[in-house]
């Protein structure tokens, strides 16, 4: 079967900015009300999202949507390279997240994508372990359904429910906590509407554990700017760190992000001489954030 | 249904849809849901987010609206005189709903998309262990395919 005609205007400028974003023609009518397919340019689409959309925050990510988009970033991965340096943020990952969330790629598309690429199968485990992931949390949904907003289990942080707070504190939702790694991740959010795993798991155990507010503000925080939010991977996995879906909190140290991160926070962080949060042993973390916890 | 329009959702903005397959060239909508836009705990969502799907929107022939999903699905579907709506299947709770509110009026077909892997049983899926020890070795069936 013939699949529909991709837009192919964008593929010769990267940057976009001062191609025409055309949409593909139509074979009928439009009608009143219809929304615009045709923009000058990514700015004129900005600027036309700013009016049809007011209520929305501004700016537009450096991600672009799109099959073609897509197809490119497909076209990158490293399934050997990403099983080894994964957990790092300059780690090769593969930023397919966005256009697996919408089905711009499917789940078995990317899979045949990383059988093709290999030779091994133990080099390409970690890969698709993650993309089992994904069908994990989807299936989950499906059974779910919107009691994903609920905790799956009680919490395993010796702290009730009612210890959590309902709001997002100013600092956080302003990307101004003091600390350079959060704030860097927040306005890294902001800006692009991605976030590497391991940076979306520490800031959501900074704002679970460290500021104890509930799982959910953090998750529809979250939902509002990602790309790739939905409710499946996201709410469950702010569930796997406040511990309502694992059996133990995830919590990290400041030896395990600057490891991770490579350095690059602590090096400008006020913080870093004295004062971090995060700079303990995982056993004093432990005792100071779950002192009442029974494991 | 000889002459259905085809509801385009946000789970599936490729050129895998399989609703976009069977029928190709029939006229797509594809609606901005209001009540999503509004976002969760109610803050609207990021224009990034918007734009992002417009972007993908943009490379699909379908009709972009904005509104109530069911009403705006069933004008569509009047105003091109259809029999019917395709669609695809989607997770998100709030499609079936809405998939519900449209059949009270016109004939939906739900088309699935290929799944990741079929368990071919119903899975325990109370931890990730459990699942992929059932659903690795049938996702890495597929493999043969490729490695030959």
């Amino acid at each position: 079967m013939q699949p529909p005609p991709v837009a192919t205007a964008n593929q010769a400028m990267p940057s976009g900015k001062m191609a025409s974003l055309t949409g593909v023609p139509l074979a009928w009518k439009p009608a009143p009300g219809d929304l615009p397919r045709q923009f000058a340019s990514r700015e004129a689409l900005d600027d036309a999202l700013a009016s049809l959309f007011p209520e929305a925050d501004a700016g537009l990510s450096p991600v672009r949507g799109g099959r073609a988009a897509a197809e490119a970033q497909l076209a990158r991965i490293q399934p050997a390279r990403y099983g080894k340096s994964r957990n790092f943020l300059d780690g090769a990952i593969t930023r397919l997240s966005p256009y697996i969330r919408h089905g711009v790629l499917t789940l078995a598309e990317v899979r045949d994508a990383v059988f093709v690429r290999t030779r091994e199968r133990a080099s390409s485990e970690k890969l698709i372990n993650e993309l089992g992931w994904r069908d994990y949390w989807q299936r989950l949904w499906r059974q779910l359904g919107d009691g994903i907003w609920a905790d799956c289990e009680p919490l395993k942080t010796g702290h009730g429910p009612e210890r959590y707070a309902a709001a997002l504190p100013a600092d956080l939702g302003a990307g101004r906590t003091g600390l350079a790694c959060m704030d860097g991740f927040i306005a890294e959010l902001y800006a692009t509407g991605w976030l590497h795993n391991h940076a979306r798991l520490w800031l959501a155990a900074y704002l679970v554990h460290w500021r104890r507010i509930r799982w959910q503000v953090g998750a529809a925080w979250f939902l509002r700017h990602l790309l790739d939010g939905d409710p499946a991977s996201n709410n469950l996995s702010w569930q796997w760190v406040a511990s309502s879906f694992s059996h133990k909190p995830y919590i990290f140290n400041r030896a395990n992000l600057e490891r991770y991160s490579g350095g690059r926070y602590c090096a400008s962080c006020a913080l870093a001489a004295a004062g971090c949060p995060f700079e303990a042993s995982y056993e004093e973390l432990q005792a100071r954030l779950f002192p009442a916890a029974s494991v | 249904m000889n002459s259905p329009i085809l509801w385009i959702h946000g789970e599936a903005l490729g050129p895998a849809n399989p609703a976009l397959q069977a029928f190709p060239g029939r006229p797509a909508v594809f609606v901005f849901d209001e009540t999503l836009l509004s976002g969760p705990g109610s803050r609207p969502v990021s224009r990034k987010r918007i734009a992002f799907l417009y972007e993908c929107l943009l490379e699909l022939p379908v009709t972009l609206r904005r509104g109530d999903v069911a009403a705006e699905v069933l004008a569509f579907a009047r105003r091109h005189g259809a029999d019917g709506v395709v669609t695809s299947a989607a997770v998100d709770p709030r499609w079936a709903r809405l998939r519900a509110a449209i059949a009270a009026q016109l004939p939906v077909q739900v088309l699935e998309p290929e799944p990741f892997v079929c368990l071919g049983e119903p899975a325990d899926l109370r931890r990730f262990s459990r699942y992929w020890r059932l659903a690795e070795p049938l996702v890495w069936a597929g493999f043969s395919r490729f490695s030959s």
